[in-house]
């Protein structure tokens, strides 16, 4: 009885792992390469300082004797530092994560990231697999941009539930959003929602005096102000701020909503290139996503629990932008938003 | 008795023969403070410079980042357009400020320690916090004041909107004016009423004193303090990014931030900022020709004295102006924030259940957050000192003619409050991170960059001081045989004391609140409040964020209450 309730119990267990570790061998070889080096530092342009230093203890306890130097600063600091860095010869970081992927093409292109394309990222969630599928760089944050509204001031029934529905004229003077010219991830939004409705649909919610602040959070405390209505926000932050009681909440468009994709490289020139390896499989693997649900970001992986309230990005009907036509498109889109907005 | 002049001409005679020849001591330190003074502000400015005609891609010399930066028409509206903003601030700042300085040091006007300690705590405030204070204060829609009005009144729409050019001017003044406040009562103090007292005898009511004796006065002190109010606003980031963008106002700060966005082009941004020290030399050439030849001398050795000008009924009309300001830019707003610091949910508005001191108690007993709280006021009260000594050497050696090419010097001392802290950050970074001062990660390099970010402040308000004193008192000093370091210690600093303390302060404050520079320059184990602040931001912790600038606000009245204490009483304030 006892014996083939713990046969059955590891088997479960087993069963469960089997897929989120990575190769034994080679994890051990990486390990112990990566022990050698003893370090590794992080130039993160995502989440915040405590959160990138619990990930980084988080490493350290799964692998002792490797330490994570975490530095969060905004990704166009970590830019600039990096370009510096390089310049004078003397690379600080490992690894560089950055919410503007074209950071990462621009370091592709340049032969400035080393080629690793972790075993754990195999299990991200579908759209996110294939961003980093040469191997360059990996999704290690998603960002999404859905709708928002100040709940004690309007209904759920009344709220807009897809793209469209937020240039109703009923929201003159009600809405709020960020801007290309500051937002990356507006900038995304921006060429999403000309794809699908022209351009015409900017026209449209120029029409309705809407309050444009800086970055996508910019919306959500201008909802919470109650000064605004309604307008598009990261859930992540609108969740968390519900979470503590907030008159906030989240619809997911009906048509589907967008992600923009914060990637992670290694630095070629970096001293730490088994450190950095292993942290990429960290990054990709299941602890990663679960630190990330725990402080109500989107977790990578859809074996990982969304957080409360969220949901999984299976269920979100969830759509990207390649790189190339993020580059492409922003900034003639950022020319006709001055054309717009003023 | 014949002692005496053999021992004058025994220290005259080497000074004859030539300085250069046989340098005093002093001479040397005063030389070694400038070296390093220019190394601090030169290098990194050099290294922007060199960057902005360089091709990123090549490396070779260029113009096309000046090309790009100014060849299009939008650029240059938008310059004229932080240009006008910066005018208009200072003008509204200089109405804010003098009234209240002059009630504060010359007359007899109740409150007057409360006055000051919640003007320097307002100038703690970080523009993103005082600046959302005012959204919640003056947004068109759901603004407190606007609510107010249309309960009062039954009117439809609000009286006040803050997304407009009057609110973004005001509410950047509202911030600003204490530099020009702690200029203007450290020049006050020092008048002595003799002047005051002459004018007064010759048949002049206490009013046209007041407005052609005693203001024109401390004229020097009101203008640097402008100069930096101009300057700051200038490059200014916080509140335009908070209200001008929605108010679709474009300033040159937010052009800027495009150069650091894909497609990234800092070298274009320091095209677009390096000219701005063009006006700083435009401005310190304006205040010459103001200034022109007048004198400003307050102090000499002859021990004026002060008295308080009695305004009677008046007083308490002084007092309602002070606290007409002192509402505008503290109580008002942080009403607002502390709806927001003592509550578990900001958005649900003010209700019993709602009330909490969790945000407080999440600060206190967080360590990191203790550290970098600690890391802030230690390194914010390093670069006090270090900025005050090498301004009142620099002021010094300025204003006493020391060394040839002063005006040059001073110009320095300037330039690197107007280059907008984003660029000039780049230029502290390629600097004092790389070899031989590879001081990444230490507490040093963010003192450093500091101490060059806001040496123009300290510099502005040592000259102005040391404007007011009669050099006689030092060549007396000199004459009995004192060096000039004795001369300066012991007489020009005793004498400016409560004004190097000004000094200090308001290099202190910013300091504290600095995001630009320590973006760049802060390692894992230095974190300041600035770029914690950003984080709290940027994951929507309002509540928090709110609260931690209650403890700035609190402790920073608490450091200025105590300075001005240590200073003691004011020698010349004699009771009558």
């Amino acid at each position: 009885m006892t014996w083939t309730r713990r046969a059955f119990a590891w088997t479960v267990l087993l069963g469960a792992t089997a897929p989120a570790a990575f190769a034994q061998g080679a994890e051990t070889q990486l390990y112990e390469a990566a022990k050698a080096e003893g370090q590794l530092t992080w130039y993160s342009g995502i989440l915040d300082q405590p959160i990138c230093d619990k990930v980084g203890q988080a490493f350290t306890a799964k692998y002792p004797g490797v330490r994570v130097n975490a530095i969060k600063t905004t990704s166009q600091v970590a830019f600039q530092r990096l370009t510096q860095d390089m310049k004078a010869g003397a690379v600080q970081s490992d690894v560089f994560t950055t919410t503007d992927a074209s950071h990462m093409t621009f370091l592709e292109r340049k032969g400035e990231l080393t080629q690793y394309l972790p075993e754990n990222a195999r299990n991200l969630a579908d759209p996110l697999r294939d961003f980093g599928s040469k191997g360059f760089y990996q999704v290690s944050w998603v960002g999404l941009v859905a709708l928002v509204y100040n709940s004690s001031k309007v209904k759920p029934e009344n709220a807009p539930k897809d793209w469209p529905d937020l240039a109703d004229p009923k929201w003159k003077n009600a809405v709020t959003f960020g801007s290309p010219n500051f937002s990356g991830m507006v900038g995304v939004w921006t060429i999403a929602m000309e794809d699908k409705y022209g351009w015409d649909y900017f026209e449209r919610l120029n029409k309705l005096n809407p309050l444009i602040g800086r970055s996508i959070d910019d919306a959500v405390t201008t909802l919470n102000s109650g000064e605004r209505l309604v307008g598009t926000g990261n859930p992540a932050t609108a969740l968390r701020n519900a979470a503590k009681g907030n008159p906030l909440a989240v619809n997911y468009p009906t048509s589907g909503t967008l992600g923009v994709l914060s990637p992670t490289g290694i630095l070629r020139k970096a001293r730490s290139q088994n450190a950095a390896k292993l942290f990429m499989e960290f990054l990709t693997g299941p602890e990663y996503s679960r630190i990330l649900a725990e402080h109500y970001e989107q977790p990578l992986r859809t074996d990982v629990p969304p957080p409360n309230g969220a949901k999984s990005l299976s269920d979100i009907n969830l759509f990207v932008k390649p790189v190339d036509e993020i580059e492409r498109k922003l900034p003639p889109n950022k020319e006709k938003w001055r054309d717009t907005f003023g | 008795m014949t002692g005496v002049p053999s021992r004058l001409a025994a220290g005259a005679r080497p000074r004859r023969l030539g300085a250069f020849l046989r340098l005093d001591p002093s001479a040397l330190a005063w030389m070694a403070v400038v070296a390093v003074l220019v190394f601090l502000v030169v290098s990194p400015l050099a290294r922007l410079l060199a960057s902005s005609f360089q091709s990123p891609e090549t490396g070779a010399w260029t113009l096309a980042n000046y090309v790009t930066a100014f060849g299009r028409m939008r650029n240059l509206e938008v310059l004229g357009t932080s240009l006008l903003y910066a005018g208009c601030v200072t003008v509204v700042a200089v109405g804010f400020a003098v009234p209240v300085a002059w009630a504060v040091a010359r007359s007899d006007m109740p409150g007057k320690g409360m006055v000051r300690a919640l003007i320097l705590g307002a100038f703690i405030t970080p523009p993103y916090l005082g600046a959302i204070g005012w959204i919640l204060l003056a947004g068109p829609n759901a603004g407190w004041l606007n609510r107010a009005w249309m309960a009062l009144t039954g009117a439809s729409g609000g009286i006040v909107n803050v997304y407009s050019f009057a609110g973004l001017v005001f509410v950047t003044a509202l911030y600003a004016f204490p530099y020009i406040f702690v200029f203007a009562t450290d020049a006050l103090d020092r008048v002595s009423t003799e002047m005051e007292e002459a004018a007064t005898i010759l048949g002049a009511s206490s009013a046209q004193t007041t407005l052609r004796v005693t203001l024109p006065l401390v004229t020097p002190a009101i203008l640097a303090g402008a100069i930096v109010v101009f300057l700051d606003t200038v490059a200014l980031f916080g509140t335009p990014a908070i209200i001008a963008l929605p108010a679709r106002i474009r300033v040159m700060t937010l052009q800027l931030w495009q150069y650091f966005e894909y497609p990234v082009r800092a070298e274009v941004a320091a095209a677009y900022s390096l000219p701005l020290v063009g006006i700083t030399v435009a401005l310190f050439w304006a205040q010459r020709l103001i200034l022109g030849r007048k004198g400003y001398v307050a102090l000499t050795g002859k021990g004026g004295s002060r008295a308080l000008t009695r305004l009677g009924p008046y007083r308490w009309v002084a007092f309602a102006y002070a606290l007409l300001v002192i509402a505008l830019a503290v109580l008002l707003p942080f009403a607002a924030l502390g709806q927001a610091a003592f509550s578990t949910a900001w958005g649900q508005g003010f209700s019993l259940g709602n009330l909490t001191l969790q945000n407080f108690v999440r600060l206190a007993t967080d360590a990191n957050a203790r550290d970098t709280i600690g890391h802030s006021f230690t390194f914010a009260a390093a670069t006090g000192c270090l900025a005050v000594l090498l301004a009142v050497v620099a002021g010094y050696v300025v204003t006493r003619r020391l060394m040839p090419g002063g005006f040059l010097l001073g110009i320095l001392c300037m330039t690197p409050l107007v280059i907008p802290g984003i660029v000039l950050a780049i230029g502290f970074y390629a600097t004092y991170s790389t070899p031989p001062i590879a001081l990444y990660g230490t507490a040093a390099i963010l003192i450093l960059a500091f101490t060059t970010r806001f040496l123009p402040i300290a510099y502005v308000n040592a000259v102005a001081g040391l404007r007011t004193l009669n050099p006689e008192m030092e060549e007396a000093v000199r004459i009995l045989g004192g060096s000039r370091t004795r001369a300066v210690s012991r007489v020009v600093v005793p004498l400016l004391k409560k004004s190097l303390i000004g000094s200090w302060l308001l290099v202190f404050i910013p300091a504290v609140r600095e995001l630009s520079t320590a973006l760049f320059l802060v390692g894992p184990n230095t974190r300041v409040i600035s770029v914690m602040m950003l984080d709290l931001s940027e994951n929507g912790s309002f509540e928090t964020l709110a609260a931690l600038g209650f403890v700035l606000l609190t402790v920073t009245i608490a450091i200025v209450l105590l300075g001005y204490r240590l200073v003691g009483r004011d020698f010349m304030l004699r009771r009558s």
